[in-house]
């Protein structure tokens, strides 16, 4: 192949930067039409069919999978199962699966957003952070962006959650530009006013164009409601989780990039901690 | 009558001036006297004000008399709404032990201007008192001493600190314009502010309820800056919150808190950086590539020093720093390289090191084709300590599988990573004809530049920007530049060798 040719290939980039005019405009405002609640609700007909199909083909699924084991594996394979992949990333359709936000809900002014990294099999979360706080007169602080997986749904909507029980250690592979994040993992909750509660922990980033791999042991979390540390803390129940989120908060403004790779759970036999922090009742006490 | 907030004002004022509670019974009456007639418009600010014109009502005599039955009326009811039932019994006593009102509680309420002199009322037109303050003292300076200043001025205005918390929370906005908001010291100077036993509740309801909210809050927004600066409190900081609002405060609470979490989270970087980032570009550059290059036998280059001349026809020309990172395994794989597929300089990409973002740029090929990949045995003598071929048959049980079930990301090998201040393709070219010293190959393999429309000069990122957008086919004239520029290090390297 000679040399003209060959530069004019579309760059397979290696990483990927993102500077911050490079960023896409926030969206012009939405030209306030009065409507009616029920006017952008679809109700054609070839909706209700597809929503029929999709709901029985996950019915059946279901049934399906009891037959060959729990969780549509031989009962051998799930006993002994020592790592699991729960996400990856191969083409646009896995991208549905996560939710992307920023503190423009509460009127910031950052900006987050999410594609498929080069190839197609990575995720690529970028956007630029802004600490400004909104001129609301009661908002303090400012400044996130956050990724987060979307609640695993039965059929007909019914809940369904990730079984983690068996693992106790958090495995991603993932490649930042140095900054810290943190990792936020919901899990079912009984009470209303708990609905906040998540388990977090932190992931730092080395930057630099190589890979790593983090393991972050499940006894290392520690929850939290609404940003703040709880005094009261307990294990996180790996039973009944809903959502892992990935948040950016450090204070830095400017452009920011992480490409996951994958998110699994593994059991890792050399770490016996169950929880890392004091259990016995100490002062502060609740 | 007087039952409304406005008797409660009155209380604190009356309950202020030493010099009045001599006067017994009279100073009494003329406090009442000043409840029943500013009940609806009360006074400004600061109850100084309520004090000097109780003063001055007192000098006046005018209706004391007159407001007798008035002022028992308002005594009577005062006690169902004062904080305090037992005060009036008190200033009989001449017993005047704290005040239990914070005297900024009702900051927002005139008192009718007639009382005040001309230049009072000039004084107080602004809002913000104490950011006034701020501001007149420290016009010129902005540092530690003046600020420190500031604090000693506020607290030698008044022995009983009237309006310390408007003070601290004015203090704590202002605290990041004069650079000491990372300075454990002048936080706990800040909270010195405080009275001391005051607010300490002395009975176990007191302790229950939310007692002093307002100065409590303060004192928490206080200890909640600190911590949104990372700055750990240390014993004295205990000290003072204890004997401010007692053991069991929630700033104490806080501090408590604090405490705990701090030490736990404060080593779990694996990746540290240093507290203070090295201020030479070329210091920075070393530590940034040595963190990211994550290899121990990496060998740092320096390929060219910042430095200013000028030439002969008098123009001044700066020359950015560029310093590179290889380690022996990246020079191994560039050595292997298959010379007909061309290597790429690509950048710049971000690197966050706290608040500071560097950018560099890499070095790099694209995948090896799968045809053209070549399984190559480990050579068992490569390292005698350690192995790097295992092939044990350990007993593995049934479900022992390691790995994950991902596929491998193949994304092509880095051969070397630089810094500089000015990512252009002259600078680049010129770290390239560098690394030619101790990769021969680089001579021969077709070196491309994709290099971003970045930051040009980190400094001044946004010019650079402007003038691409005005370019008009940025796309097709970088490759086109990339060719020709890409002759260049061959000529060059040709003269070298």
């Amino acid at each position: 192949m000679s040399l003209p040719k060959l530069a004019r290939i579309p760059s397979a980039r290696l990483l990927t930067s993102i500077l911050p005019h490079q960023l896409l405009q926030p969206p012009p405002h939405p030209s306030h039409q009065h409507k009616f609640p029920f006017q952008p609700v679809n109700f054609s007909f070839s909706k209700g069919i597809e929503g029929i199909k999709k709901h029985f083909t996950l019915l059946k699924k279901e049934f399906s999978e009891r037959l060959v084991g729990p969780e549509g594996k031989p009962l051998l394979e799930h006993l002994l199962e020592q790592n699991l992949v729960i996400w990856e990333f191969r083409g646009p359709e896995s991208l549905e699966q996560w939710t992307v936000s920023s503190d423009q809900e509460i009127g910031g002014q950052s900006e987050a957003l999410l594609k498929l990294g080069r190839n197609d099999n990575t995720c690529f979360l970028y956007g630029a952070l802004r600490s400004t706080p909104p001129r609301d007169g009661e908002t303090r602080y400012s400044g996130y962006c956050s990724m987060r997986s979307k609640k695993l749904l039965a059929s007909f909507d019914r809940k369904k959650h990730h079984d983690w029980s068996t693992f106790n250690t958090l495995h991603l592979r993932v490649r930042g530009d140095g900054r810290p994040w943190m990792i936020n993992i919901a899990t079912e909750t009984y009470f209303s006013h708990q609905k906040d509660d998540i388990y977090t922990y932190f992931l730092y980033t080395r930057g630099g164009p190589y890979w790593q791999d983090v393991k972050i042991p499940f006894s290392k979390f520690f929850l939290s409601h609404r940003g703040r540390i709880q005094d009261d803390q307990h294990p996180i129940w790996l039973d009944k989780v809903n959502t892992i989120g990935f948040t950016l908060g450090d204070k830095a403004d400017g452009p920011f990039q992480l490409e996951i790779d994958f998110v699994g759970v593994s059991k890792d036999y050399a770490h016996t901690e169950e929880f890392a922090y004091e259990m016995y009742e100490r002062n502060p006490k609740n | 009558m007087c039952v409304g907030p406005g008797c409660s004002a009155g209380v604190s004022s009356w309950r202020l001036p030493r010099r009045g509670i001599s006067e017994g019974d009279c100073f009494l009456r003329t406090s009442v006297i000043i409840n029943v007639l500013f009940r609806e418009s009360q006074c400004d600010g600061s109850t100084m004000k309520c004090a000097r014109c109780l003063l001055k009502l007192q000098s006046l005599r005018l209706l004391g008399q007159s407001a007798r039955p008035a002022a028992q009326h308002g005594a009577l009811l005062q006690p169902a709404s004062s904080s305090q039932p037992h005060m009036l019994q008190n200033t009989q006593h001449q017993v005047l032990r704290r005040f239990h009102r914070s005297p900024t509680h009702d900051k927002d309420r005139p008192i009718p201007a007639d009382f005040f002199d001309e230049d009072d009322k000039k004084k107080d037109k602004s809002l913000v008192t104490h950011d006034d303050l701020f501001e007149q003292v420290a016009r010129e300076t902005k540092t530690k001493a003046t600020f420190n200043k500031v604090v000693e001025v506020f607290i030698k205005q008044d022995v009983r600190r009237r309006g310390h918390v408007e003070f601290i929370y004015a203090a704590l906005q202002k605290m990041p314009e004069f650079g000491v908001e990372k300075d454990l010291a002048v936080y706990n100077k800040l909270l010195d502010v405080f009275p001391k036993e005051v607010f300490v509740p002395r009975n176990f309801i007191q302790t229950m309820f939310n007692h002093y909210p307002r100065q409590q809050e303060c004192g928490v927004q206080l200890l909640e800056q600190m911590e949104s600066y990372g700055i750990m409190p240390n014993v004295e900081t205990k000290v003072l919150l204890i004997q401010i609002f007692g053991a069991k405060g929630h700033a104490v609470r806080k501090y408590q808190r604090m405490m705990y979490w701090f030490p736990r989270f404060q080593n779990t970087n694996p990746y540290p950086i240093p507290k203070y980032l090295p201020e030479d570009p070329v210091d920075l550059a070393h530590f940034s590539l040595a963190r990211i290059a994550d290899d121990r036998d990496a060998k740092v280059t320096v390929y060219q020093l910042p430095c200013t001349d000028i030439t002969e026809s008098g123009e001044e020309i700066t020359l950015p720093h560029v310093v590179g990172i290889q380690s022996p395994s990246q020079m191994e794989l560039l050595a292997k390289h298959n010379p007909s597929r061309p290597v790429f300089v690509e950048g710049p990409f971000p690197l966050w090191l706290r608040k500071k973002c560097v950018y560099y740029y890499v070095l790099r090929a694209d995948p090896v084709p799968p045809e053209e990949k070549v399984e190559e045995p480990y050579d068992p003598e490569r390292s005698l300590a350690y192995p790097l071929q295992l092939d044990l048959e350990l007993d593995r049980d049934l479900g022992d599988e390691e790995s994950f079930d991902v596929e491998d990301l193949d994304e092509g090998a880095v051969f070397a990573m630089c810094m500089t201040s000015q990512g252009d393709q002259a600078v680049l070219n010129q770290w390239i004809s560098g690394l030619q010293q101790n990769n021969p190959i680089l001579g021969r393999v077709p070196t491309l530049f994709r290099l971003e429309q970045g930051p040009r000069e980190l400094q001044g990122g946004h010019q650079t920007v402007s003038d691409h957008r005005h370019r008009p086919d940025p796309e097709t004239q970088r490759e086109e530049e990339e060719v020709t520029v890409e002759e260049e290090p061959r000529r060059s390297q040709g003269m070298k060798q």
